[in-house]
């Protein structure tokens, strides 16, 4: 008897302490996102907005390209829960480490400012409030980040060759232009999901939005840009083409000159 | 020591060396001239129109002759293959004997101008590479000039004035671009411009090697250097700054007025020069001349790539509406030290008081009839330290932490003369509260900021500190 009662109270107890724990969690992810929002409020809602919708009082961000052309930047709406710089298949939602690597690296040539000083918690905090602003973050299921392995010949002069031929092929070039000058035939056509035109980029103005290395450009062929004109080719081409055309985005990016390192 | 082998050897370079005396002696006989000259004469010998004229054709003199043009300093050889410029019965026939196009040779005549005063290359030379001037090895800086850029040499003797009605519509239509599409804002001529480019005013007549030739397609001339540069400037000059929108066929004009730009004067016999004072600009002119190419309408601000800034939009109505006459015409004059923004004034950029006056007028002409309801900073002590925090919190985002603005960043420098030491702190804090229309800073005095206007006395206390090494 005196065992059953002892196993009784333990079991109660486990059951106890785990739904502390349990509501503990609950509790602090509610911290989490009322902290965020603060966050939010002072450093993001100046461009994204109060309401995450990307109509803050900063309004649409002009820039002139080397070039002359003039690009209209809209801070993301955040309300649609689409993102373009993640590491999941087409689709997906981006992983909570894509939201927090973006907000830590900032978009280069778009404003977004790098937020590396910012405490770690802080920037989850901020993601997590972020979160709230799309239904899709507790409706849809998570993915699973694309794993990737970089083979050693990527940037060699054989795979720049090939993804030369697969550029053609696949018409990057209708909206990136033959030399990749974001120049080509339907570059001046292209809407994104939210109906404002967008340019395709030109490789000589600076770097990728979502980073210039190797393994972010094969991530951009992967998973696409969501919400843009650039679609995933993790259907339509097979790994080693992706790479090929890696190979040749960097060297239209002038990083395969010499004295300039691929990073 | 017989070898049949030393013989065939000895036989062939005896050869060898028959031949070559041989070819020199035809071609110092019959040089390429020459053959021209018989050419020229069978041509018109076959189509003489009766036995007169082919009389008096088959009797042309094969001999060489030139023009000599004590004045210039020049003697011409052009004529010994170009034989029938002026002769009506070689319109339509083949170069080099063809008569020259349209009626330029009859206020021209070739013994009285030569052929190189306007069409460049080597007049002395006697055959066609040489003369032309083509190719690194012919050592000569001004090759002949295509005839997308012959009417260049016009303005040699001529205005534009006159040449904008006869014949020289290029060099007109060039000059105006050159005003209209900015190009002063950065360049130097006749000592009037800005300083971010280099001075034209000898750039026609530079020689070759003053400029990087590096990445020109094709021959390295002063005139493919110009015209590829207004094509693409940063193929040809990867630092280079300079800002070009040119629309189909401009750059040939441009090139064309470049080229006019020399520093050598022909004689006072055959200039024709009008020396009436050019037009006065207006206001509106001036702006488009000077501040165009970086200000564009000046309605909008723009972050730009190649200046790594934001370029502010300075004839926007709210910057016009806290902004007075006398502010503007004082940024005008100083410009902003740190950025591309020259100082306009005689002594710095060549602008006169008057020409300064009447482009702040043309701005201020979009100047709303409204003011600004006063801030009255006076009533308030600025906080410097909440004023830091207020800045970190809310500025440092587009201004940067140590409020230079610049790279990648949205804002302007806040740290420039213009805003520590030309505008009143009144003004500064009116723009925190009001915001600037149409450009990026939004109004901190209202939702969702809702800064109190003490929040703002100490932010603007903590920016104008920054002359007194506040900040960081």
């Amino acid at each position: 008897m005196k065992k059953l009662k002892y196993m009784v109270t333990a079991v109660v107890s486990v059951f106890l302490l785990s739904a502390g724990i349990h509501s503990e969690l609950r509790a602090e992810n509610k911290g989490q996102v009322n902290k965020g929002e603060q966050i939010y409020n002072t450093r993001c809602m100046v461009c994204h907005g109060k309401k995450g919708d990307g109509e803050g009082p900063a309004g649409v961000l002009k820039k002139e390209e080397a070039g002359g052309r003039v690009l209209e930047i809209r801070p993301r709406d955040f309300t649609l829960g689409l993102y373009r710089f993640r590491t999941t298949a087409t689709g997906c939602l981006p992983t909570d480490e894509d939201l927090t690597t973006t907000i830590y690296n900032g978009i280069p040539r778009s404003f977004m400012p790098p937020l590396k000083e910012m405490h770690f918690d802080d920037k989850v905090a901020v993601m997590e409030y972020i979160k709230t602003f799309s239904s899709r973050f507790k409706d849809d299921p998570p993915c699973n980040p694309i794993a990737i392995k970089k083979p050693n010949w990527v940037g060699s002069e054989a795979s720049v060759n090939k993804g030369k031929v697969i550029y053609k092929d696949m018409k990057c070039w209708e909206c990136h232009g033959d030399t990749g000058k974001g120049d080509g035939s339907k570059s001046n056509e292209i809407k994104d999901d939210w109906g404002f035109q967008i340019l395709p980029f030109n490789f000589q103005t600076g770097e990728l939005k979502k980073g210039s290395s190797p393994e972010n450009i094969y991530m951009t062929f992967t998973s696409g840009l969501d919400g843009t004109g650039m679609p995933s080719y993790e259907d339509t081409l097979k790994e080693d083409d992706r790479w090929h055309l890696v190979s040749y985005t960097l060297k239209l990016m002038g990083k395969l000159d010499k004295g300039k390192k691929v990073h | 020591m017989y070898s049949r082998f030393y013989l065939s050897v000895l036989l062939i370079s005896g050869l060898l060396v028959l031949a070559y005396l041989g070819f020199t002696a035809y071609d110092s006989f019959m040089p390429e001239w020459m053959s021209y000259q018989f050419e020229y004469r069978d041509y018109l010998t076959k189509n003489a129109k009766d036995d007169a004229a082919k009389k008096l054709a088959r009797a042309l003199p094969l001999e060489f002759t030139q023009v000599y043009l004590g004045e210039m300093n020049k003697v011409d050889r052009c004529t010994n293959c170009h034989m029938g410029v002026e002769n009506p019965l070689m319109e339509n026939t083949r170069l080099p004997y063809k008569k020259h196009s349209g009626n330029y040779l009859v206020n021209h005549p070739v013994d009285k101008f030569g052929c190189t005063v306007c069409h460049e290359g080597q007049g002395s030379a006697t055959n066609t590479k040489e003369a032309h001037g083509k190719g690194h090895d012919t050592h000569w800086d001004t090759p002949i000039l295509p005839l997308a850029y012959v009417q260049s040499s016009c303005a040699q003797c001529h205005d534009t004035n006159m040449l904008s009605k006869s014949g020289g519509d290029k060099v007109a239509k060039g000059e105006a671009l050159f005003m209209e599409k900015g190009c002063k804002g950065c360049h130097k001529l006749k000592g009037v411009g800005g300083d971010l480019g280099k001075p034209l005013d000898k750039v026609g007549r530079q020689p070759i090697a003053y400029f990087t030739m590096k990445h020109i397609v094709g021959e390295h001339t002063v005139f493919n250097w110009l015209k590829q540069h207004f094509d693409d400037p940063r193929a040809i000059a990867p630092d280079s700054a300079m800002k070009v929108k040119l629309g189909e066929g401009e750059a040939d004009l441009l090139t064309t007025y470049m080229l006019t730009l020399r520093p050598d004067e022909k004689p006072k016999s055959y200039r024709r020069i009008n020396f009436n004072e050019p037009p006065v600009q207006n206001g509106e002119t001036l702006y488009k001349s000077y501040c165009s190419a970086c200000h564009g309408d000046g309605k909008k601000s723009l972050y730009d790539e190649v200046f790594k800034r934001t370029v502010p939009a300075i004839m926007n109505p709210s910057l016009l509406k806290v902004m007075d006459d006398t502010n503007l015409d004082k940024i005008l004059k100083e410009g902003r030290t740190g950025t591309q923004m020259t100082a306009w004034k005689k002594t710095a950029a060549g602008l006169t008081d008057e020409q300064i006056k009447e482009i702040v007028t043309y701005m201020a002409a979009n100047r709303p009839a409204d003011r600004p309801e006063p801030f009255r900073l006076a009533e308030f002590k600025g906080d410097l330290s909440h004023g830091k925090e207020v800045y970190d919190l809310r500025c440092a985002v587009c201004h940067g932490t140590n409020g230079k603005g610049g790279e990648d960043m949205l804002g302007v420098s806040l740290r420039s003369k213009v805003v520590q030491k030309m505008i009143d702190p009144e003004v500064l804090a009116i723009t925190v509260r009001d915001g600037r229309a149409d450009t990026p800073m939004p109004a901190f005095g209202s939702d969702p900021f809702g800064m109190s206007k003490q929040d703002i006395a100490d932010v603007v206390a903590y920016i104008k500190d920054f002359q007194s090494g506040g900040g960081k």
